[in-house]
């Protein structure tokens, strides 16, 4: 500036005291305005414009901090997820394992039970028949000995005849077979 | 803008003087500030600097004292302005630049705003004192004018960001760099095409010297003049019509004065960091491309 106005007047003299004179332009003024402008820059730099811009300053590294802080969980969450879906998927297959081992078991279990339940019924039958061939065989005995009797009853009335032993064992047979025939 | 404001102003100021003539005695704002004291360089203006920054500390440690994690109240609008203009700076110059020069650009825009805003408060430019000059005049001294509305503060500040951007030029590109960005050839040449750019590349050198040493008057003289034609509007207007109503015909153009007084605050630091990230953009990539490189 001082460049510039020095070659103007040059070129122009009194250009420069015209203007200087205007406009107020002094030269003691103008470095007491310097000195007073640096001297209002510093006041505002220490006074005003420090805390804030120290402020603003912890504020953005704190946004950075929480920014950096926000992708480690981030990765940590995605790190938990994939850790989470293999549990799950372990804890699936060994719940299907246990699922088909408590299957097999129940079927074997049934099978047991139903042969123990066949053979027990198979007992109780070959128990009632033996019981039924008892008593039949008891009372084809006892109709027997109570046919024999009435055969020698009647055979003893009807001929006036005492019978001995060996001819009521006889007419027994006899009468017998033809029953049985 | 400004083309407006001038012809607005120069509009009042005829008026005016048809007023002054008819009777009414008016007085028009200085063209310059007046010192306060005979012997130190004090003048009107630089009080009002002063007070600038007084509002701008006392604002930021009510805004800070209660410092907390999660902002309410004046903290969270300390923080959303710092915070804006931050992210704006940082859009234009880049994150390296704006983290090392944070300091003078928030400074200035706030500065100029807080300024600017003040400039327009009742009273600054019309409390003061009335004394006889040396030839016999009654003149009268504002105690306080608009920082901005003094030649000597613009061109203080334009200057302090010339020595700050030669700095910061230096620095970010070393000397050697500094001057082949400003005279070596763009583009990838060789050759005959070289020799023949070489020349051509370095008148473009020499205009662009010329354009870096215009740039802090340009600066120094755009906010003085919006600023001072924007007050000297403000009074014009309020001469205009009788003392008891002498606010309304201003009134509209407080609420322009506020927008006025806001784009200038911008316009000054836009085009610093502009200048700033034109000579260090080199320098810029290289460290940005470095910081990838950390990371």
């Amino acid at each position: 500036m001082i460049t510039l106005l020095a070659s103007t007047a040059a070129e122009n003299p009194g250009i420069l005291e015209s203007i200087t004179s205007t406009f107020g332009l002094n030269v003691p003024l103008f470095i007491a305005q310097v000195v007073n402008f640096f001297l209002v820059i510093i006041v505002l730099k220490k006074f005003a414009f420090g805390p804030v811009q120290k402020m603003l300053e912890e504020r953005r590294i704190r946004i950075a901090d929480g920014e950096s802080k926000l992708k480690q969980i981030e990765k940590q969450l995605a790190e938990s997820a994939t850790t989470t879906a293999a549990a799950i998927a372990a804890a699936n297959a060994e719940a299907v394992r246990l699922v088909e081992e408590a299957k097999a078991g129940a079927a074997a279990f049934s099978e047991q039970k139903s042969q123990e339940a066949i053979a027990s019924a198979q007992s109780i039958l070959t128990k009632a028949e033996a019981a039924a061939k008892a008593d039949r065989d008891r009372l084809a005995t006892e109709l027997k000995r109570e046919f024999g009797r009435l055969v020698a009853a009647t055979t003893s009335q009807v001929t006036g005849k005492i019978l001995n032993a060996d001819d009521q064992k006889r007419i027994n047979e006899d009468a017998l077979a033809k029953v049985e025939a | 803008m400004r083309y407006l404001l001038t012809t607005l102003a120069l509009s009042s100021l005829t008026l005016t003087s048809a007023f002054a003539a008819g009777g009414e005695e008016h007085h028009a704002l200085p063209l310059y500030a007046q010192k306060l004291h005979e012997s130190l360089p004090i003048s009107n203006s630089m009080v009002m600097v002063w007070i600038a920054a007084l509002v701008i500390v006392v604002f930021c440690r009510m805004a800070t004292g209660k410092m907390s994690l999660i902002p309410s109240g004046l903290q969270n609008f300390a923080e959303w302005a710092f915070e804006s203009l931050y992210n704006f700076l940082e859009s234009l110059m880049g994150k390296h630049l704006t983290h090392r020069t944070f300091w003078f650009f928030g400074s200035i825009f706030f500065f100029i705003l807080v300024s600017n805003y003040l400039g327009l408060i009742p009273g600054v430019g019309t409390v003061g004192w009335t004394a006889l000059d040396s030839h016999g005049h009654a003149s009268f001294t504002p105690l306080l004018r608009g920082a901005n509305a003094d030649i000597n503060m613009t061109a203080a500040m334009s200057f302090s960001f010339a020595l700050l951007w030669f700095y910061w030029a230096l620095t970010e590109n070393s000397v050697s760099g500094f001057f082949a960005h400003i005279f070596a050839p763009k583009g990838s040449f060789s050759g005959i095409m070289l020799l023949m750019m070489v020349p051509i590349f370095l008148f473009v050198g020499v205009l662009e010297m010329v354009s870096i040493a215009i740039r802090p008057v340009a600066l120094s003289f755009r906010l003085f003049g919006n600023i001072y034609g924007g007050e000297q509007t403000l009074e014009s207007l309020m001469n205009l019509v009788p003392k008891s109503i002498a606010f309304l015909p201003a009134l509209p153009f407080y609420f322009m004065e506020l927008l006025v007084g806001f784009v200038q605050a911008l316009v000054f630091t836009l085009l610093c960091a502009i200048f700033l990230k034109l000579i260090c953009d080199h320098g810029d990539e290289h460290h940005e491309a470095g910081d990838h490189g950390h990371h």
